[in-house]
């Protein structure tokens, strides 16, 4: 594999990212705070004005540690760059990049990817300061982050997958914000998944979200053994190896159907 | 030699949505949508040689944009076969993508919050450009369009026409054997276009690349193409020279008169129709533009002559702009006029 092009479309995706500091800031942070600031309300109404002691076993110092620590993988999980695709169909610039010696997809996937990595690397730091003060083990916390990474992979897969619905209606999005928010709720950065009822959890055994955020969480806590850390970095590279395929598929159908519209 | 482009009876339909106006035809639309084939090319073929400069145009509509869209492989026909250095468009292969360049005026290419050099430096690696002949081509073109101050400016910074210029760069920094620009020039003012236009006429004949062009502005036409192509209602009526649609249309005669005449007097005298008269309003009210075949010009100078006191006159070669505009004008009203195919 060459990686001459991926390498400069890679900073040319950094540099795109960072071209608004402050705004690049603010997502970060926006995005990292805010379900956590769901997840800190509802501990509190539940443990300290409901009075619970344990949910599923877990006390409010328990869920409260997952709150942190699932921070460092919520935003690995993905951009929107999915969404970029989707537009690109819709609005007729594919053409531009169809044109180009590149597969589009995988070229729309590393230019958004640069400033996941930078985060990944920025959560990693901040996740050596929080395996000091919980002590946890450092090593965990980076085969962990390699989880997520994987995970941000599987989600792009299924996001470039559906937004070739955009050939056929020619609008994706709604398609992209149900699995968003279907994402949202089972990758644990909500709640963590353990809480769902027992005769529930299929909901999230059978899809591979929970390996974005809950899985690498779990096995930094040391709630998860190697063993179960293993299977799931299995998981998300059969999860990978489906997510190819389905790419090739949809896209050589959906291609077949695109218009090149407005121009 | 062997033709770079070979378009052998395409034709491409479309099916699209049909909504009736107001409320109930967005209930329509959600529940039992009804669909309508339009066609937008109609059985046309033609061959381009290589290192050709080649013109397509044609109203609104015509079919210009669809055409080059198979051309480049984006779509493909519905029914014929187009062939681009030999190889099929719609395949896109690794090869074929090496080898040609789209520019549409109206769809920017490059990253809009990075400078361009940024970006280029992008497709030199995308197009496996030794650096040394990259260098070499950006500081070439850049000096050709005189943007080589802008190259570290964020492209959402700078004019339309600067960054037209960038984006042409950004579309041949490969050195592509097919060119397609698609109205290049539109929104660019007098000085950027004539440079561009100059760019483009250099560059065709020192790289010897083959180049279609679409454009409106009958000036791009007329300056840079040695042959032309019109497309009226999917169907390609015309292909030949410029110079050739012009001599083989109408000739001005321009007569000025000692009182001016009404149109209605002149086109009983004449025989001219009205619309094919045209009085000089904006400078001398007492002169007028005959657009009549060369064969006639003796005897509407005589019915003219004989009835009127003419103190000048003159003839003139008719404009590209003004046969563009009557074939247009006959596509509105639906006028075919298949005798221009040669």
């Amino acid at each position: 594999m060459h990686l001459g092009w991926r390498w400069e479309a890679l900073k040319n995706g950094f540099r795109d990212a960072t071209a608004y500091r402050v705004e690049f800031l603010f997502e970060i942070l926006g995005s990292a705070l805010v379900p956590a600031s769901i997840q800190l309300v509802f501990w509190y109404a539940l443990f300290k004005v409901g009075g619970s002691q344990t949910i599923a076993g877990l006390t409010h110092a328990d869920l409260l540690t997952y709150t942190w620590v699932s921070m460092l993988f919520t935003q690995v999980r993905g951009g929107d760059h999915d969404f970029e695709l989707q537009e690109l169909i819709r609005t007729g610039q594919l053409s531009q990049y169809l044109l180009r010696p590149v597969g589009v997809v995988e070229f729309t996937y590393i230019r958004g990817l640069a400033p996941r990595l930078f985060i990944a690397a920025l959560s990693l730091s901040a996740g050596s300061l929080i395996a000091f003060f919980l002590k946890l083990s450092i090593y965990k916390i980076f085969a962990a982050m390699t989880l997520a990474l994987l995970g941000n992979v599987i989600h792009y897969q299924i996001g470039a997958s559906l937004a070739t619905s955009a050939f056929l209606w020619e609008e994706a999005y709604s398609v992209l914000m149900i699995k968003n928010m279907a994402v949202n709720f089972l990758s644990g950065e909500l709640i963590p998944l353990n809480l769902f009822p027992e005769s529930m959890t299929w909901m999230w055994k059978y899809t591979p979200f929970y390996l974005y955020v809950y899985g690498p969480t779990q096995y930094a806590l040391g709630r998860w053994s190697d063993a179960e850390f293993f299977h799931a970095l299995i998981l998300a590279l059969l999860w990978i190896v489906l997510g190819f395929f389905m790419i090739r598929l949809s896209w050589s159908w959906g291609i077949k159907k695109y218009l090149s519209l407005g121009g | 030699m062997s033709p770079i482009i070979e378009v052998e009876n395409i034709s491409r339909s479309f099916r699209s949505t049909k909504k009736t106006q107001g409320s109930w035809g967005t209930w329509k639309l959600l529940w039992k949508p009804e669909f309508q084939v339009r066609e937008a090319l109609k059985d046309v073929s033609f061959t381009l040689e290589e290192g050709t400069f080649n013109g397509l145009i044609g109203a609104n509509g015509a079919g210009k944009t669809t055409l080059l869209k198979i051309l480049t492989g984006l779509i493909p026909p519905s029914s014929g076969k187009a062939r681009v250095l030999g190889l099929e468009p719609f395949q896109r292969s690794f090869k074929f993508r090496h080898s040609i360049s789209l520019v549409m005026g109206q769809k920017a290419q490059l990253w809009w919050d990075l400078p361009a050099i940024d970006a280029f430096d992008l497709l030199r690696a995308i197009y496996e450009i030794p650096s040394r002949i990259y260098q070499e081509r950006l500081q070439t073109l850049a000096n050709l369009l005189d943007v080589s101050k802008h190259l570290n400016t964020q492209i959402r910074r700078l004019s339309l026409g600067e960054r037209m210029k960038m984006e042409l760069i950004g579309a041949i920094l490969h050195w592509p054997k097919v060119i397609f620009l698609d109205e290049p020039t539109i929104g660019l003012d007098v000085l950027a276009a004539s440079k561009l236009r100059d760019f483009l006429k250099v560059f065709n004949a020192q790289e010897k690349a083959t180049i279609i062009l679409t454009s409106h502005n009958m000036d791009d036409i007329e300056k840079l193409c040695s042959r032309v192509l019109i497309m009226q209602s999917g169907k390609l009526i015309y292909d030949g020279r410029p110079a050739k649609l012009t001599h083989e249309g109408e000739r001005r005669l321009k007569v000025r008169f000692f009182e001016a005449p009404s149109l209605q007097e002149l086109q009983e005298t004449t025989g001219i129709a009205q619309d094919l008269i045209e009085c000089e309003h904006n400078q001398d009210d007492r002169s007028f533009h005959f657009s009549l075949k060369q064969e006639r010009i003796v005897s509407v100078l005589q019915s003219l002559l004989n009835k009127y006191h003419v103190i000048d006159m003159g003839i003139e070669e008719q404009s590209l702009e003004k046969v563009i505009q009557r074939i247009y004008e006959n596509e509105l009203s639906g006028t075919q006029e298949s005798h221009f195919k040669t």
